[in-house]
């Protein structure tokens, strides 16, 4: 006899309720309930931050102005706008039921989303980079985390991205970077035409069909509910919300950088440092876009950022050498970044 | 450490100065007396995927061995870091905090995640894979099963 996957569609939820209900769900799969599939919908538009990530990373001004709630989940991935047109499902199995390599857990959990997209319509991948994707965009955001004893998966459908918006709620360096995210955004992050009703039917027949599960339609336990209320508490309290910070930060005297990912392999930078500010397109690991600025110039922007343009990013500072102290400056801002990443 | 005790076991590193919880990848250098540095192993980390982002309990927070001292995030996945002994966290490596990528680079040098002191009664070293002979059957034992499962390349 097959065991069961609880599947729970919790339909539209609050921009809280959408994080809670299924961190809830964990914590009653570490304790003992069957695998759970589960879906919501943010019932208005909020922002998310992952564990590590660190509330600078979010423009505050424009969260506020825009009246967007500010959460952080338990799981990785970085800040990312959520809204009414993002189906979000979350996969959770106890973590003797998941492979010890983090690389096969997240496809062995991954697939069936994939599965579900095709079933839709949509030729979807999963790429060497583990994101769902349709030719180069990115149609899929995913998180994954281990909570007590159990593994969690989440990803959405997403219908219709607002990718101004996406973009509005990320600290960013300066306009430069601004327009270099957004254009970025809107060419490697897509939304994916298929009916949420298809998708949520063809989910359920991929996870029982790739966990050997049989599906059954399920609800809170008792346990979770208490959970779920502990956890509302955790949420939205000052001290879970401001998190572990950020990786020990750099001194004011020390150049600074704002660095983003769009999606895997493709992120923008902007830099500064005494005067002199860089911000730049990197896809996969070639500057695409950059725009300089240093008061030392004297004219010879155009012709430094025409030497930066297409070259890769290890390339950069003997390219800057060349352009005397003011490049001795952006050599410096850019030196801030974490190039390893990039 | 000396060259004999870091040794290469089918691809990974090794060091075989030190004890290991077997589970969790984790090891346990005694520096002195009832102190300890603790860090992750080479399969460990090859496991986790490129590590991200680490976090780690504040200095002063009680140990329980087989409990979460800090936070491991790797491929967007967060992960618990269990800690392989009891008694309080003495040090955090704000270094590999910084630099995540160090804990790969040099797993049982740079790269080592807290300083611990060890509960009076030491018990769980006890529970630790301690024999260099034991240690490197059972790494190389661990690398045979992850490469059958597919968990990492041959």
């Amino acid at each position: 006899v097959a065991e069961t996957l609880r599947v729970i569609d919790f339909g539209p939820s609050s921009p809280l309720r959408s994080q809670t209900l299924w961190h809830a769900i964990a914590y009653g799969v570490s304790a003992g309930a069957p695998p759970t599939l589960s879906f919501t919908r943010p019932a208005t538009p909020y922002v998310c931050l992952g564990y590590h990530r660190g509330l600078d990373e979010l423009n505050a001004d424009y969260c506020r102005e825009n009246g967007l709630a500010v959460l952080r989940r338990m799981v990785g991935g970085g800040p990312v706008y959520l809204d009414p047109d993002q189906l979000f499902f979350q996969i959770c199995l106890p973590v003797r039921a998941v492979p010890p390599g983090r690389s096969k857990a997240l496809r062995m959990l991954l697939e069936p989303a994939v599965t579900a997209f095709r079933a839709g319509g949509v030729p979807a991948v999963l790429d060497d980079d583990l994101e769902i994707c349709l030719g180069d965009r990115k149609i899929c955001g995913h998180g994954a985390g281990q909570i007590e004893q159990a593994v969690v998966v989440c990803g959405n459908l997403i219908e219709r991205f607002d990718h101004v918006r996406a973009t509005g709620v990320l600290a960013l360096a300066d306009p430069a970077q601004r327009d270099q995210t957004l254009a970025l955004m809107r060419r490697f992050v897509a939304p994916a035409p298929v009916d949420p009703t298809i998708f949520r039917t063809a989910m359920i027949s991929a996870f029982t069909a790739a966990l050997g599960l049989e599906a059954m339609s399920g609800e809170l336990t008792r346990m979770e509910r208490t959970e779920l209320h502990a956890l509302d508490e955790r949420f939205t309290s000052e001290t879970w919300l401001t998190g572990l910070g950020t990786r020990p930060s750099v001194t004011a005297t020390r150049p600074r950088a704002r660095q983003v990912k769009v999606r895997s392999r493709i992120w923008t930078l902007g830099a500064s440092f005494d005067g002199a500010r860089i911000a730049a397109g990197v896809v996969r690991g070639t500057i695409e876009q950059v725009r300089v600025h240093d008061p030392g110039l004297n004219g010879s922007t155009g012709k430094l950022e025409r030497a930066l343009t297409g070259i890769p990013v290890d390339s950069v500072v003997p390219v800057l050498a060349r352009f005397g102290e003011p490049g001795r400056r952006l050599a410096s801002a850019f030196a801030a970044a974490d190039s390893g990443r990039l | 450490m000396s060259s004999e005790e870091r040794v290469t076991v089918a691809g990974f590193a090794l060091a075989l100065d030190r004890c290991y919880q077997p589970d969790t990848h984790m090891w346990v250098l005694l520096d002195q007396p009832g102190r300890a540095r603790i860090g992750m192993d080479a399969l460990g980390i090859e496991t986790s995927g490129t590590l991200a982002e680490l976090s780690f309990a504040g200095v002063g927070t009680e140990l329980i061995a087989g409990r979460p001292f800090g936070q491991l995030e790797a491929a967007k996945f967060v992960g618990p870091l269990v800690s392989p002994v009891s008694g309080w966290v003495l040090a955090a490596n704000n270094e590999v905090v910084r630099d995540p990528g160090l804990a790969e680079r040099d797993p049982y040098g740079a790269g080592w995640l807290i300083e611990a002191e060890l509960n009076k009664t030491g018990g769980e070293l006890f529970g630790l894979l301690a024999d260099p002979d034991e240690i490197a059957a059972w790494f190389a034992a661990k690398i045979a099963d992850y490469r059958l499962k597919g968990v990492i390349a041959e």
